[in-house]
């Protein structure tokens, strides 16, 4: 396999214009601020992450995404009124799904499109601390891992018979948390070691092989975010 | 290292893994929610099974400010999970008094360990506020839950059970940072990884 870098292979957009779009997000699809006034705004903003897959040729996930969401919409739609808690409980778990579904979809994007080290530039540019940045970027990173070794572990257990059933719920929780923790602690040392040889200690600006800047996208998607929130403050006044 | 009172990469990094493997744990808890009881449980539960990461977490605190910034970071993950900000405020106050509480421990007596990590479990607690000082607002937006879940959550939270919920915080905090100590000693400290 052939291997080049360009040093001009960012994403589609800037770390900080995705952070604002995943906060904007946030507030007004899974917050569901504004309610009736932003409609427009929630539709766009729950459409917008799967243009962003397709933007980063993610074409199976992006189509994925659409089918999950409309299945759970129109799902949800036909279960609404006159509901057993069985049903009760379904029309939950689609809302749930309908909901959260583009926020993850957004921060699935993000996760898979930035690096760590740009990321860590352009929070730098803005002036935010590292002791704020470092642990975010950490977290990022570190998310997948747990799923993947808790995905594990319970697989083991499993093959060993310790489920959760009425008697054994304590051991396990107990065989399945000690475990996880003693291998992600591990990672822990491994990850520091990696930084270390990075120069994350050294204290002193720490350069990016890739470049960042603000393009006409950004501009877009930003105002965009500006304009949402706007509209909500203006909502306040004006019913 | 010339500064030892500085947190450093390696410290800030403990912080971010700490943070994701408790995060990873609400969600996993949260899930259940979905039925009625589970939620006003919730409580109890996140508490409990975070207990473990907690303590292991504590034993690498040396220095100011590790546990206040696993605070704010996990009232903005709540906030952009979805809950409202009163986690995030919440969970910045309470990660300065734990804070505190630890270093009056000198970042190793384990009863102090304990109390701090009872202290800095009460975010959880804040997440309830939406449901009991804006139900309507909290519930506008969640129609389609089926009127059996509103009520039952209703019925379960009227506005007395804020401190009960907040005491039942606490202690089951206190009882998970108990459990946490033992299983510290019970596996790590054995196995040399503390």
């Amino acid at each position: 396999m052939k291997y080049s870098l360009d040093r001009n292979a960012h994403s589609f957009l800037d770390p900080r214009t995705k952070l604002l779009l995943l906060f904007t997000s946030s507030v007004f699809v899974v917050g569901n601020a504004g309610e009736k006034q932003m409609v427009v705004f929630y539709w766009i903003l729950v459409f917008l992450p799967v243009l962003l897959l397709f933007a980063e040729r993610e074409w199976k996930t992006g189509f994925a995404a659409i089918m999950i969401y409309v299945g759970s919409y129109l799902a949800g739609l036909a279960l609404q009124h006159d509901l057993t808690a069985l049903e009760s409980a379904l029309a939950l778990m689609l809302y749930i799904i309908t909901k959260i579904l583009p926020t993850v979809i957004l921060a699935r994007y993000i996760v898979k499109s930035t690096k760590v080290s740009e990321f860590l530039a352009a929070m730098h540019r803005m002036h935010v601390s590292d002791k704020i940045t470092i642990p975010v970027s950490v977290i990022f990173r570190f998310f997948p891992t747990v799923v993947e070794e808790s995905k594990a572990i319970n697989d083991a257990m499993r093959m060993r018979g310790v489920e959760f059933g009425a008697k054994k719920a304590a051991e396990a929780v107990e065989y399945r948390m000690v475990p996880l923790i003693a291998s992600c602690s591990i990672i822990g040392e491994e990850l520091s070691a990696a930084a270390m040889t990075r120069g994350l200690e050294v204290g002193k600006k720490r350069s990016c092989i890739w470049k960042i800047k603000f393009k006409f996208q950004d501009w877009i998607v930003t105002v965009f975010c500006l304009v949402c929130f706007i509209r909500w403050g203006i909502g306040w006044f004006y019913k | 290292m010339d500064n030892n009172n500085r947190l450093n990469a390696k410290d800030l990094i403990n912080v971010g893994i700490y943070t994701a493997i408790c995060a990873v744990l609400c969600c996993a808890v949260a899930m259940t929610g979905i039925i009625p009881i589970m939620m006003v449980l919730l409580v109890v539960f996140v508490p409990l099974l975070t207990g473990i990461p907690y303590m292991m977490f504590l034993t690498k605190v040396k220095k100011f400010g590790m546990i206040l910034i696993m605070n704010i970071l996990m009232g903005a993950f709540m906030w952009i999970a979805g809950m409202s900000y009163y986690a995030l405020v919440v969970g910045t106050i309470a990660g300065v008094v734990a804070e505190l509480i630890y270093r009056a421990g000198g970042y190793k007596s384990k009863k102090m360990g304990i109390l701090a990590y009872a202290v800095s479990g009460i975010y959880c607690w804040a997440n309830y506020f939406g449901i009991f000082f804006n139900a309507e607002g909290y519930f506008a937006t969640r129609q389609n839950f089926g009127q059996d879940y509103i009520d039952a959550v209703t019925n379960m939270l009227p506005l007395w059970m804020c401190p009960v919920l907040l005491v039942a915080d606490i202690v089951c905090g206190l009882i998970g940072g108990w459990i946490g100590t033992k299983m510290l000693k019970k596996h790590f400290e054995k196995a040399g990884i503390v």
